[in-house]
């Protein structure tokens, strides 16, 4: 059983931004009809490349149809209307030239079709400047201050950092994108309207760090033009060990006593007051620290010292690798990676969601379509 | 007195919150901010941390005014049996029941999903955990740096070579928060149409794997394990950001040969636009680091702003790395209401991050700031659960309202 059975999205986007809310909606069992542009979807041409196929747009545009219409021609156009007219609900993550070109901007969609939730998410949200609008997720991430902030204590002359991969900003805004669809959907529910969605994908990074940088905006605390605004003091930081690397996390009397216990009381850790972390954090402390633990655990592995540190009441973590997650025996007892026998790669494991829905989890159901697998069945309605 | 109207597309949903410190009061908000009534139920012998930081007034504390706009607060001393039964009857008048407290304390308590179940057959219960709610690690707690690092997220953000330091400390709760109200909205239509409630274990540690899930499911085909990779970009170059006047940054992405023109037009840099090593991607990817090195000594005299400007105006897609400074004092965000004011107890106004969405028709109103502890006792207390005002007064006098 899947929560959205019975919902009908169209999913005009071209961007992971667009094409990852989708998705989101798919795997809770929403019927996703991906129109891609003649020759397909932009995504099928960003690697990495497996048997010639991207692995990418596999990730994103799993459990949805492909209909391949150019939205310029008159006549695959009106197409798309007639798969608005009977659908729920309308994601676009275009700049707004490319709407208004071919009649897709939020009064025109609200006027052709009134039932429909409509959302599009751009860089900096509707009436942006359209210079700004060609904005990628690097630029998005720095528009919005999480670059300028990590890592944490980034010294000022190393460069700001776009985050893990190449899509961070784009999942976060898909999240939220995906949330005001679903409840916009509940209101469709109810009434038989629809709404626009007008998502700023800058925005979503500064809602993200509200509790940091509001304070800023209140005046409680100080903005600055410093890389480490948003940090907040201590230890914690990720160590190199013998096989990986670790992170610790330490702001209390019980961390260190616990710390001490497992590195077996060192005498250079006797120097240290047992309460520096609460009152005696100082940058010097914190350095001269750093300095005997990098050294204590460079020969350590990360598996069994950061489990000795758990049960110690330390929390020092392994700073898990894409290979070590598989294996790891929490992701396999709650089964994040769903096994899936993939027509284009063979045996893969889908990174899944979340969230674990007692009566109606989320899955992969079928791999992305081929370019215009479901023409006919479009064709059909 | 019945609460004002505020619209929105959640309106008439009600959700209780049980929740501390940022992942779950976060929860709270984004669906408050779409319209859902929110009840956060709290105490004074058990606050929120959020309340106490800043250490002055728990109705005046900063990281809680930051995030609870538009929550409704009520007081109860869950540690009373009176308390908890009060609690189970605002579950009864409740669709939604969130919490990312401590692992085993809701079922210590008799508020786990089975027994929710009796209280109210199709109630939807959501538990933000650091590892989920069951499993081997399933006992274990930690804080956000934790999460990103257990998850596969830290692995991937450092500079080139260097030990993968990961995003910045704050990045991983408010994230978690917001997979939750996804999720928690996917809930409510699975009762719509069916009837039926259902649980929601909610892992803060996968919140974070599923943001790299592209990367995570590229090394499960190819078997390339994702290295820490600095501003790389296997399919744009130049790909980074670049230093700038007065210590500021530029973001600078370029996808094609003639953007990578544009860009050399732009910085009157004739030698690199003619240097054949960089004439295509494959080359300018193949020497990267020497042009990295060859763009910053240009942009490294120009002011950021400016810059970036005139590179989109030439169709580079650029923009400034910006400070909290910046952002504070962002005219497009301000105008745009990105950040909007709220009412305050103590000020009057409070600015506040508002939602990153606008809807139109009928969206949400986010007007009232964050609630005092137990502003909406009488609300919760009189006109949902209809009790008596000598019975209100009584369990404030034996300390159940608290």
């Amino acid at each position: 059983v899947t929560a959205l059975a019975g919902i009908t999205i169209v999913e005009i986007a071209e961007r992971p931004a667009g094409e990852y809310t989708a998705r989101l909606l798919a795997d809770f069992g929403a019927e996703v009809i991906k129109v891609e542009r003649p020759g397909g979807a932009p995504t099928r041409s960003m690697g990495p490349f497996k048997n010639g196929e991207s692995t990418l747009f596999h990730y994103f545009n799993a459990n949805k149809k492909s209909v391949v219409l150019d939205l310029a021609d008159p006549a695959d156009r009106a197409t798309l209307d007639r798969l608005l007219a009977r659908a729920n609900g309308l994601i676009d993550d275009h700049d707004e030239a490319w709407g208004a070109a071919r009649g897709l901007t939020s009064a025109e969609v609200a006027a052709a079709h009134p039932h429909l939730v409509h959302a599009i998410i751009t860089p900096f949200g509707q009436g942006a400047p359209l210079e700004w609008q060609i904005a990628r997720p690097i630029n998005v991430i720095n528009a919005g201050g999480w670059a300028y902030h990590s890592p944490s204590e980034t010294p000022p002359d190393k460069p700001p950092l776009k985050g893990a991969g190449r899509f961070l900003p784009d999942y976060e805004s898909a999240i939220d994108a995906a949330t005001c669809v679903l409840a916009s959907l509940h209101r469709q529910r109810k009434t038989g309207a629809g709404q626009f969605i007008d998502i700023s994908e800058v925005e979503v990074q500064l809602n993200r760090v509200d509790c940091v940088l509001d304070r800023m905006l209140a005046g409680e605390a100080e903005p600055g033009p410093e890389r480490t605004a948003y940090d907040m003091g201590g230890p914690g930081t990720s160590f190199a060990c013998r096989d990986g690397h670790v992170y610790l996390f330490m702001t209390s009397k019980s961390h260190w006593k616990g710390l001490c216990e497992l590195m077996g009381n060192p005498d250079w850790a006797q120097a240290f007051r047992e309460d520096w972390l609460e009152f005696d954090c100082t940058r010097d402390n914190v350095v001269r620290f750093r300095e005997h633990f990098t050294a204590w655990i460079a020969d350590k592995e990360k598996m069994p010292i950061t489990e000795a540190a758990q049960k110690g009441g330390v929390a020092m973590v392994p700073v898990s690798t894409a290979a070590d997650l598989p294996q790891n025996e929490q992701f396999v007892h709650r089964g994040f990676f769903q096994k899936f026998d993939h027509p284009a790669f063979g045996e893969v494991a889908f990174p899944m969601a979340c969230y674990k829905l007692s009566a109606s989890p989320v899955a992969i159901r079928t791999a992305a379509p081929a370019l215009g697998a479901h023409d006919p069945e479009v064709e059909a309605r | 007195m019945p609460l004002p109207d505020r619209g929105g597309p959640l309106a008439g949903v009600r959700v209780l919150e049980l929740t501390k410190v940022w992942a779950g009061p976060y929860a709270g908000k984004m669906l408050a901010h779409l319209g859902a009534e929110v009840i956060k139920i709290e105490s004074a012998t058990n606050l929120d941390e959020m309340r106490a930081y800043g250490g002055v007034d728990i109705n005046s504390a900063p990281y809680f005014l930051s995030i609870n706009q538009e929550i409704l607060s009520v007081q109860v001393n869950m540690k009373t049996a009176a308390g908890l039964d009060l609690v189970k009857q605002m579950v009864a008048a409740s669709d939604i029941v969130i919490d990312n407290i401590r692992p085993g304390a809701m079922e210590r308590s008799k508020l786990d999903y089975e027994s929710l179940k009796q209280i109210k057959p199709d109630i939807i219960q959501c538990s933000i955990k650091m590892w989920g709610t069951d499993g081997p690690l399933g006992y274990q707690t930690g804080y956000a740096p934790c999460f990103a690092a257990l998850s596969g997220l830290t692995a991937l953000v450092g500079h080139e070579g260097e030990t993968p330091k990961g995003m910045n400390i704050r990045y991983g709760d408010s994230t978690a928060g917001a997979c939750a109200a996804l999720a928690c909205i996917a809930a409510l239509h699975h009762r719509e149409r069916t009837g039926e409630g259902q649980f929601i274990d909610l892992s803060a540690v996968e919140t974070m794997t599923s943001l790299v899930g592209d990367s995570l499911f590229a090394y499960s085909v190819t078997g390339e394990v994702p290295q820490p990779d600095g501003n790389f970009h296997p399919e744009m170059c130049p790909h980074g950001a670049y230093p700038c006047a007065n210590g500021e940054w530029l973001s600078i992405a370029v996808a094609s040969d003639a953007e990578w023109q544009s860009l050399c037009e732009v910085l009157g840099a004739a030698d690199l636009a003619g240097d054949a090593r960089y004439a295509t991607l494959a080359g300018r990817l193949a020497s990267r680091h020497a042009l990295d090195r060859a763009l910053g000594g240009i942009t490294a005299a120009q002011e950021a702003g400016d810059l970036a400007e005139r590179l989109r105006l030439a169709g580079v897609p650029a923009f400034r790395s910006q400070s909290s400074l910046d952002l504070c004092g962002d005219g497009w965000l301000w105008g745009r209401e990105a950040y909007r004011m709220v009412s305050d107890h103590n000020n009057g106004t409070r600015p506040i991050i508002g939602p990153a969405w606008r809807m139109e028709p009928d969206a949400a109103k986010v007007e009232t700031g964050a609630p005092l502890l137990g502003e909406h006792n009488d609300y919760v207390y009189r006109e949902i659960l209809g009790l008596p005002q000598d019975r209100v007064d009584d369990l404030i006098a034996r300390k159940v309202i608290d």
